[in-house]
């Protein structure tokens, strides 16, 4: 009985000490502050039914600055599954769009119109 | 902008791979482990159902055995169940809905989940058993019977079956953030459940419904049950050993075990590219690919069970026999892959619960709280414990699987006759932290 409530306690601290913590950093997560890593270039065409790349995988750095460089034939949305979501709309030609992920994890770039993942951010 | 309903789930990002390092050390882990206890632990059967543990102390035997302990869970249950329908049916259509995160987090992850630590959990708070014994009270009945017995045959295949459903929904349907889909899903769900509720009495609840079957597996790695009425306490392997062994147990874990190592899989590079070069419709490859995961793991496991030779027991009912020591590997899998998403999206969830229409309102006044990401911030330790979860689950198989073999195989085939089955859960677990570590 005594190790049970001794283990219940530890448990509890431990679990407060867990959420304390996670209050700190939620502060700090919110945003990028700004990064000197030079920024990753992801060129992207649209062509038809067919975007390139097509499911490839993309090491970038936390806040690393992303620039996708999107050629088009036709207009179109790319969404990017990061948390929270963010969408870049695009006309028909060439456009550049910037972006960073504050977080570590991997992010789904695709496009909802072809149903396919152009690229996944390795985040780290 | 929120009128756009995504394709993609819940949930934004998703967990890193973990190192090759640390996949590498937890395969070996589990490994050496495995083998050890194959020769140094007893030779005797050392769990016994009807005899392991000691009652719980006399005031949380009361507490957990009273009227109103007992209500009080059947009405929160009751309440938080009226809760989503109502942001299901008057709520809108985009995925700040909580009944998203309610119906995909935190009741496939989370009341699994709560049940290895307190016993039990859907079974104490689903609304089905709930509406049932309302039912049967006013007419003056018994919630327990119904109008036939409850076919043996039929065993936990139901369970299975709607477990399926779950899953096929989760990882297949394109429509899965729909909130007419989650509405209908639920809408069937309830229904049957009444319906058979009302025909066989609880024993549906306990054998047909997929999640109180799903929840009470993951309840046998905690420390309490209840035998002839009084709380026990003992170790969850001793009550792991108490898994009842009913047709279709092998088919239900087989589902619940494949369709997380599927979940995992469809994100690496390999099956994305492989999907969106191949002619054939991504949902077609997606219902195959949920498919043979599920029907791979029942094979594999199967024929590790009954690669042996036999005295006692008949060969065809072994992976029936055997099926509890997978109950450990799935909740260490389960742990593995939804455990910073869980955390994460549950927080979400109980943050967009306090506006249940969609209309920027602060019922329960958790609608300015903020999500932590603490875990997917430390990332190492993240990684840590995905890899200890699932070796720690390879371990506790292992010797649920090898007490089991020591009380069922000839005894001078109780080593050799365990081989093929170990080999089976390291190919398992190998499996799963190379999903970890490639997906």
């Amino acid at each position: 009985m005594r190790r049970f409530l001794a283990t219940a306690s530890v448990t509890a601290l431990a679990l407060t000490g867990l959420g304390a913590c996670g209050d700190d950093d939620g502060g700090s997560s919110d945003g990028c502050k700004k990064s000197d890593e030079p920024a990753k270039v992801i060129k992207v065409r649209f062509a038809g039914d067919k975007v390139t790349p097509n499911g490839d995988r993309v090491a970038v750095e936390t806040c690393q600055t992303i620039e996708f460089i999107v050629a088009a034939d036709a207009a179109g949305e790319i969404h990017i599954h990061s948390d929270p979501e963010q969408e870049l709309a695009y006309k028909e030609g060439e456009h550049s769009f910037k972006i960073q992920i504050d977080k570590p994890g991997v992010v789904t770039v695709e496009s909802h119109d072809l149903d396919q993942t152009i690229v996944q951010l390795e985040v780290d | 902008m929120d009128s756009i309903v995504e394709a993609h789930g819940i949930g934004g990002q998703q967990d890193l791979p973990i190192s090759l390092e640390l996949a590498i050390s937890g395969a070996v882990a589990a490994l050496v482990v495995s083998f050890t206890v194959l020769a140094v632990a007893w030779r005797e059967p050392r769990y016994d159902a009807a005899t392991s543990g000691r009652p719980a102390p006399a005031w949380l035997q009361r507490l957990v055995t009273s009227t109103a302990f007992r209500a009080t869970l059947r009405v929160v249950g009751f309440a938080v169940f009226a809760y989503t329908a109502m942001a299901a049916v008057l709520g809108r259509n985009v995925l700040t809905n909580p009944a998203f995160g309610i119906f995909y987090v935190l009741l496939w992850v989370g009341v699994p989940l709560l049940s290895v630590l307190v016993g039990p959990v859907w079974k104490a708070i689903s609304p089905a058993r709930s509406i049932n014994w309302v039912f049967a009270k006013l007419s003056g009945s018994d919630p327990d019977r119904g109008v036939f017995e409850y076919p043996e045959r039929l065993g936990l295949w139901p369970a299975a079956i709607g477990l399926y459903a779950f899953v096929w929904m989760e990882l297949v349907y394109p429509h899965q953030t729909d909130l007419a889909s989650v509405r209908f899903w639920c809408a069937a769900y309830v229904a049957l459940m009444l319906i058979g509720g009302a025909l066989f009495g609880n024993t549906f609840y306990e054998r047909a419904d997929p999640f109180e079957v799903f929840s009470s597996l993951t309840a046998k790695l905690s420390v309490w049950s209840v035998r002839d009425g009084r709380l026990i306490v003992r170790s969850p392997l001793a009550n792991l050993d108490s898994v009842e062994v009913r047709p279709g147990l092998v088919i239900v874990l087989g589902v619940l075990f494949g369709s997380t190592a599927y979940d995992s899989f469809r994100e690496s590079t390999h099956w994305v590219k492989f999907v969106q070069r191949s002619d054939i419709s991504g949902t077609t490859l997606a219902n195959l690919g949920l498919l043979a995961f599920c029907v791979g793991a029942i094979v594999v496991f199967s024929v590790g069970c009954m690669l042996t030779p036999v005295e006692k027991v008949a060969r065809r009912e072994l992976p029936d026999q055997f099926a509890h020591s997978i109950v450990p590997i799935i909740v260490g899998y389960f742990i593995a892959h939804y455990f910073r998403y869980g955390f994460e999206v549950g927080q979400q969830t109980l943050i967009y619960a306090s506006d249940p229409l969609g209309k920027g309102q602060n019922w329960l006044g958790t609608g300015n709280l903020t999500v932590s990401y603490w875990f997917t911030f430390h990332t190492q330790l993240l990684a840590a414990i995905k890899v200890g979860a699932v070796v720690l689950g390879h371990v506790l198989g292992v010797v649920a699987a090898h007490d089991r073999a020591v009380k069922l195989l000839p005894r001078r085939h109780q080593l050799t006759g365990q081989l093929a089955l170990l080999v089976a859960m390291i190919v398992f677990t190998a499996g799963g932290l190379y999903l970890l570590f490639a997906g």
